[in-house]
């Protein structure tokens, strides 16, 4: 039971940065209808900004400031620049990968292959609840932040003109166009948003790993495509479900079956979801599905 | 259908004409191998310098190549200079067989010199040695480097892991103490099993408590660590590559585990592991960590002393690590094995050179190359990490990589002589 409580605790955490980069993921296919398969190597562009400025500042919270702003820098510069010429989901694609191996190779070109060591912000010590290790204060700051931003976008969505017009413009292009709601721009903010959030998860992720390179955020894309199709790729509330799921399936896997079984389990239970829930676990209105 | 029934046709018409034309080659007296001229030899590798792979290799190739440097402006080897072609397979053995082939037949190299990787290099070995290029010292401890029935041009050059394990248990037994709870963390390929079944071979079947794994996709060893700590596991043998023997020990630390750490020499890194533990942690974290090393790279050698100098003059400064050491001994070696070849090297003179035994590197015990073995050293010597240094304690072992018994040795290592340049 101790061993069991243990693995779950070990997946929570790891399964909330997914979630939150499984988010950044779900609003851009809310807003364009495109995967963004470049979100990591954005994501690790922008947290070398963001370590920079840490270890310029000394101040790892600066460094965070910063890595947002760069996120949504880059976010609108990469739509701007780049995706908007995509005129089929396939082209956004083939655009994305291609982003991917730019950006990879100019990192290792400038910053070199060697891993830049990252300190958590605080303590990652676990506490001892009777006798297992549960919980670090740096997990519950994951958490929070996450849970944080998760319900700040429901209210930008929801509550704001902003978040309908987002809404609007993904949902019905044409018809929001002839009520004067500028599309493009909606797409671009959408852009924005999701890289600032993913920018946040890339540094949260990079204290529990072994830092920072130019391929730190690899495995957790991949693992966040995985999350956010399970989840719904509508659906921010399926993210978090389902990062949180996929995390405890990761860590329950690790721990009584060995980790050579994790990425079976987890393409097991995509394949799965796909069979019987494709729209996803959580799945958002039919009709609105692209 | 004709177009079927011609091609192999053309095909025999073809190798018939590349059969004379070697058959020609091998008629003409003093007829040198691919590669080598008059004042050059050209060696070449494969070895990851982009993807994921990049961050801990891509600085051996890079001390190969200085130390050549060195040698050359030093006047070469018979007046030869040593060219080294680097090629980036990116850790992907599907690339790897066209760089090699690139080498072989395009680049002409007279051999493939410390191809990185056992699942990249393994994919080369039969075109390697079906071509008969020398394929000298593979950067990986796998087993199948020395098998010269089946790869007579093949020549190890790491100790292999389970000799590593070997020599690390019986070190683990003779200080451990009766109450030691032995566990391993391996990666969950050949490294991994060759490492457990050495480990095995000297603890018994039982002897390891615990026995974890990790894939390098992993992106940490939270639930292995864990299970360790609650099986009371003392003695923590690792498997693992720098990243992961930092992953290992960092995650124990965090979880307030303590243990005695013995890590494999492609595990065991100090300098690799403060990159990757950090500067000010790492002191205290690894103090009194264990590893196996065959190499010169005691503070006061001679050896590091020539390479650290090296290093300084013709590869930037780049940070001295276990990498340039392990790459400046690569390249001295086979300069010395180019020595030994003869005023006219060729590429059976290169083999018979290493047969012969006179190649003895610049390991803590010398080469032990023979024409039925293409082992390389018999042994390693245990380190261990003491205020922030990591150093050999004096206490080495030879042994086999099958179930032969654990030998303690006491041999002197050989110190550079010419400054480090072979004798010719």
């Amino acid at each position: 039971m101790d061993r069991f409580l243990f693995l779950v605790g070990t997946g929570v955490a790891r399964g909330t940065v997914t979630a939150l980069f499984a988010l950044s993921l779900v609003l851009i296919w809310r807003a364009a209808r495109i995967v963004n398969f470049a979100a990591g190597a954005m994501a690790v562009v922008t947290a070398y900004v963001a370590v920079g400025v840490a270890h310029a500042t000394g101040g790892w919270w600066w460094g965070a400031l910063a890595g947002v702003v760069a996120g949504g820098l880059l976010g609108w510069l990469v739509e701007r620049g780049v995706m908007r010429f995509a005129t089929t989901p396939l082209g956004g694609v083939i655009l994305a990968i291609g982003l991917v191996m730019v950006l990879q190779s100019a990192l290792g070109i400038l910053v070199g292959p060697q891993y830049v060591p990252v300190a958590p912000p605080v303590s990652d010590r676990p506490w001892t609840v009777a006798g297992v290790p549960l919980g670090s204060p740096y997990d519950v700051l994951t958490v929070a932040v996450a849970l944080g931003l998760m319900l700040g976008l429901r209210l930008l969505f929801t509550r704001t003109t902003l978040g309908l017009q987002l809404r609007a413009s993904a949902f019905a292009p044409e018809v929001s166009r002839l009520l004067g709601v500028r599309v493009a721009r909606m797409r671009t903010v959408a852009w924005v948003l999701a890289s600032a959030v993913a920018a946040l998860a890339a540094l949260l992720l990079l204290p529990t790993e072994l830092g920072l390179n130019p391929h730190a955020t690899d495995v957790l894309f991949v693992l966040a495509f995985t999350v956010a199709v399970v989840g719904g790729l509508d659906s921010p509330g399926g993210a978090l479900v389902a990062g949180l799921g996929v995390g405890v399936l990761m860590s329950l896997v690790t721990g009584y079956l060995g980790a050579s079984a994790t990425p079976i389990a987890v393409l097991a239970l995509l394949v799965v979801v796909l069979l019987v829930r494709p729209q996803g676990l959580v799945a958002g209105v039919e009709a609105r599905r692209a | 259908m004709s177009m079927h029934r011609t091609r192999p046709r053309t095909l025999a018409v073809v190798s018939a004409g590349a059969l004379a034309a070697a058959l020609a080659g091998c008629s003409t007296p003093a007829a040198s191998s691919p590669g080598v001229t008059d004042d050059t030899i050209v060696v070449g590798t494969h070895t990851p310098l982009t993807g994921p792979a990049a961050a801990g290799y891509s600085s051996i190739s890079k001390a190969v190549a200085a130390y050549f440097a060195y040698l050359n402006d030093q006047g070469g080897i018979h007046g030869r200079d040593i060219e080294y072609v680097v090629k980036d397979d990116g850790y992907n053995p599907a690339t790897t067989q066209t760089v090699v082939r690139e080498l072989v037949q395009e680049d002409q190299v007279f051999a493939v010199l410390n191809g990185l990787g056992t699942p990249t290099h393994g994919s080369v070995l039969d075109y390697l040695n079906e071509n008969e290029v020398p394929d000298l010292f593979p950067a990986s401890g796998a087993l199948l480097w020395d098998d010269p029935e089946a790869y007579p041009w093949t020549f190890a050059y790491n100790v292999d892991y389970t000799t590593e394990a070997k020599a690390l248990a019986q070190y683990a037994l003779d200080e451990g103490g009766d109450d030691a709870v032995f566990c391993v963390l391996g990666q969950d390929d050949d490294y991994g099993t060759d490492f457990v079944a050495g480990l095995e071979t000297v603890l018994g079947a039982d002897g390891l408590a615990v026995a974890e794994t990790y894939a390098v996709s992993d992106q940490d060893v939270t639930a292995q660590i864990g299970a360790m700590q609650a099986a009371g596991c003392t003695h923590n043998f690792l498997a693992t590559v720098n990243g992961f023997t930092a992953r290992a020990v960092g995650t124990a630390a965090k979880m307030s585990y303590p243990a005695q750490w013995l890590a494999s020499s492609s595990g065991g890194d100090y300098p690799t592991l403060v990159g990757y533990l950090g500067a000010d942690v790492a002191p205290v974290l690894l103090e009194g960590f264990v590893s196996a090393n065959y190499l010169p790279f005691s503070p006061d050698s001679e050896w590091v002393a020539l390479f650290q100098q090296v290093n300084e003059e013709y590869n930037d400064g780049e940070p001295f690590t276990g990498n340039t050491v392990y790459g400046m001994s690569v390249a001295y070696t086979f300069a010395q094995a180019l020595a030994a070849a003869g005023e006219n090297p060729t590429r059976e003179s290169l083999v018979e050179a290493l047969e012969s035994g006179d190649v003895t590197g610049n390991g803590l015990m010398p080469l032990a190359f023979s024409a039925d073995s293409h082992r390389s050293f018999d042994g390693v010597g245990i380190t261990v990490v003491a205020d922030g240094v990591q150093d050999y304690v004096g206490t080495a072992y030879t042994t086999d990589s099958g179930d032969g018994a654990v030998e303690p040795y006491d041999g002197e290592a050989p110190a550079p002589e010419g400054g480090g340049v072979p004798a010719t």
